[in-house]
């Protein structure tokens, strides 16, 4: 943008580079356009082959509405649960980095046994067997108690998700806190720094930065584990989709709404984090 | 300038390890107030540990460090519990420069220096601004108060350096090797900044390679070998009439590189 402000007369050398800047920048834009042609070619041959199967594109129009409620919950079931996940993975990072022997157990076997499982074990010990301890507690008098484990279907999604993220996010978030140089620790710490305020003014704000991208691939990955918690009878977008399918026996057209849904939330959210990124990179700009 | 008072900085029989690498063997060393003290000695032979040690960056082995009245000692590879308490506080009492600069490139130039004195100190933000202003004129960088540090050079992010551990208002200032990383033209000016601090009777202790700084700059001048204190005098005695062979030996090398000017 800068460049077309000066007067290419000026200057012999600035009107060849300004030349090849502007060369460099058709032969980058031809480029694009041509992978945007592959995209529509690849999409026009997805759905012809679609329309090949025996299927009703006017149901798809006259229920799309009903799934498209669902994409409220399944973007606030995936925000509260990556924004509960990152504040685990923190924990567990400062864990991990500790030097306490019992912030250090904690935190690994957290990891251990959250990564050591599958999700959808989780995803049905939480919904299923909280509500059975909470059982036992019941008879054993103790109400209180008993109701602490007696969660919402959201509730139930949101503890799964975040507790399942947070684990794999911890690692993430190791990583990103070791990648600010040891000199920044260090500097601080000679300023007469506590560890706290070290970690909130001077060591947090450069990981986060390091961290970002890796938390938004993350969260994109979510928001399609969460069609998991559809299983709890959590009326998100594969909730929605399935039900419908089932009651009339219209599978491909339904699963095709709720995978067109994510779809389109991906590219979305891929490109928030973008933009998210370069607002970030601010500092760091020459 | 060894007439003033007591000393400012009393160590007393420092060892460090690194696992079976024994460091710092039996470091005893005093600075009075005002002094300029410049440690010289060829890498490895444990310099910049030792003046790491002095703030704690590096936990002693064991000896003592006692500088303006706080004293921590270590035995057995650890502090002891009551000096334990004692870290911040002795390093309160000194402000350190280091040879990477480790500026801290989310904040602007202003940003850095008042970091510490609103955050740890809890000067208020407009006093700390004033002072940080006065500081960033003292080291000529007035100009570029809400530049972050990618746009600025080496020798003005060591600059920056400096004015930030100095609004602490420490009693003794340390600095690690503050040129070495820096390109040949840019070393003058940092070099500047300390010969000034020095003039107004900063108390300072310098690990350094610039023998000529070193020569013009310090009260003192020890050289140290494997760990050990070998000599130690006025810069004219030290550069013209070395005692120990060794300190004969590392210069006479500094010469035939061409760096002792």
């Amino acid at each position: 943008m800068e460049i077309s402000r000066i007067p290419p007369e000026s200057d012999p050398d600035l009107a060849v580079g300004l030349a090849l800047v502007r060369k460099a920048r058709r032969i980058r834009l031809i480029e694009t356009a041509k992978v945007g042609v592959i995209w529509l070619v690849l999409l026009a041959l997805l759905t012809a082959g679609l329309l090949q199967l025996r299927f009703e594109p006017q149901y798809v129009f006259r229920h799309a509405n009903f799934v498209l409620q669902g994409v409220g919950t399944t973007i606030g079931v995936s925000v509260v649960s990556i924004l509960i996940a990152s504040v685990l993975a923190l924990l567990g990072a400062l864990g991990r980095l500790s030097k306490n022997p019992i912030a250090q157990g904690i935190s690994s076997f957290y990891i251990s046994v959250i990564r050591g499982t599958p999700l959808l074990i989780q995803v049905y010990f939480i919904y299923l067997g909280l509500p059975q301890i909470g059982q036992q507690f019941r008879e054993l008098g103790y109400p209180q108690l008993a109701n602490i484990f007696t969660l919402s279907e959201i509730q139930a999604g949101i503890l799964a998700l975040s507790l399942n993220y947070g684990a794999y996010m911890t690692e993430i978030f190791r990583a990103g806190l070791q990648a600010v140089g040891h000199g920044q620790y260090e500097a601080a710490a000679a300023l007469g720094m506590t560890r706290w305020q070290m970690l909130r003014r001077i060591i947090l704000p450069q990981a986060i930065r390091i961290i970002i991208p890796d938390v938004g691939n993350q969260f994109i990955a979510m928001q399609k584990d969460s069609a998991l918690v559809s299983l709890m009878g959590v009326w998100e977008i594969t909730f929605r989709a399935n039900r419908l399918a089932r009651k009339d026996a219209k599978f491909i057209e339904m699963l095709l709404v709720a995978a067109t849904l994510y779809w389109i939330l991906t590219v979305v959210s891929s490109w928030l984090q973008s933009r998210l990124e370069k607002r970030m990179a601010h500092a760091y700009e020459r | 300038m060894h007439t003033n008072g007591n000393p400012i900085v009393r160590i007393q029989n420092l060892h460090k390890w690194f696992g079976l690498l024994h460091v710092l063997r039996g470091i005893s060393l005093e600075v009075y107030p005002q002094e300029v003290v410049v440690i010289i000695g060829r890498s490895g032979s444990g310099k910049s540990t030792f003046l790491r040690c002095l703030n704690l960056l590096e936990e002693p082995t064991s000896g003592r460090i006692e500088i303006d009245g706080i004293a921590v000692e270590a035995a057995d590879g650890e502090l002891l519990p009551e000096s334990r308490a004692l870290v911040r506080d002795l390093r309160l009492k000194t402000g350190m420069v280091f040879q990477d600069f480790n500026v801290f490139p989310h904040k602007t130039a202003l940003e850095n220096i008042i970091e510490a004195p609103v955050i740890v100190k809890g000067v208020p933000k407009e006093q700390a601004v004033e002072k940080a202003r006065e500081l960033l004129r003292k080291v000529g960088l007035l100009d570029k108060q809400d530049v972050h540090p990618i746009r600025l050079s080496g020798g003005q992010k060591q600059r920056i350096a400096i004015a930030r551990a100095l609004a602490m208002e420490p009693k003794v200032m340390l600095f690690d090797e503050p040129t070495s990383a820096l390109d040949p033209e840019l070393i003058g000016e940092v070099l500047a900044v300390m010969k000034d601090l020095a003039m107004e009777g900063t108390t300072m202790i310098i690990v350094t390679h610039e023998m000529g700084f070193a020569h013009e700059v310090a009260d003192r001048v020890i050289f140290m070998e494997a760990g050990m204190l070998v000599e130690e005098g006025p810069p004219d005695q030290i550069f013209t009439c070395p005692q120990d062979s060794r300190t004969r030996q590392f210069l006479a090398r500094i010469i035939e590189s061409g760096r002792l000017v």
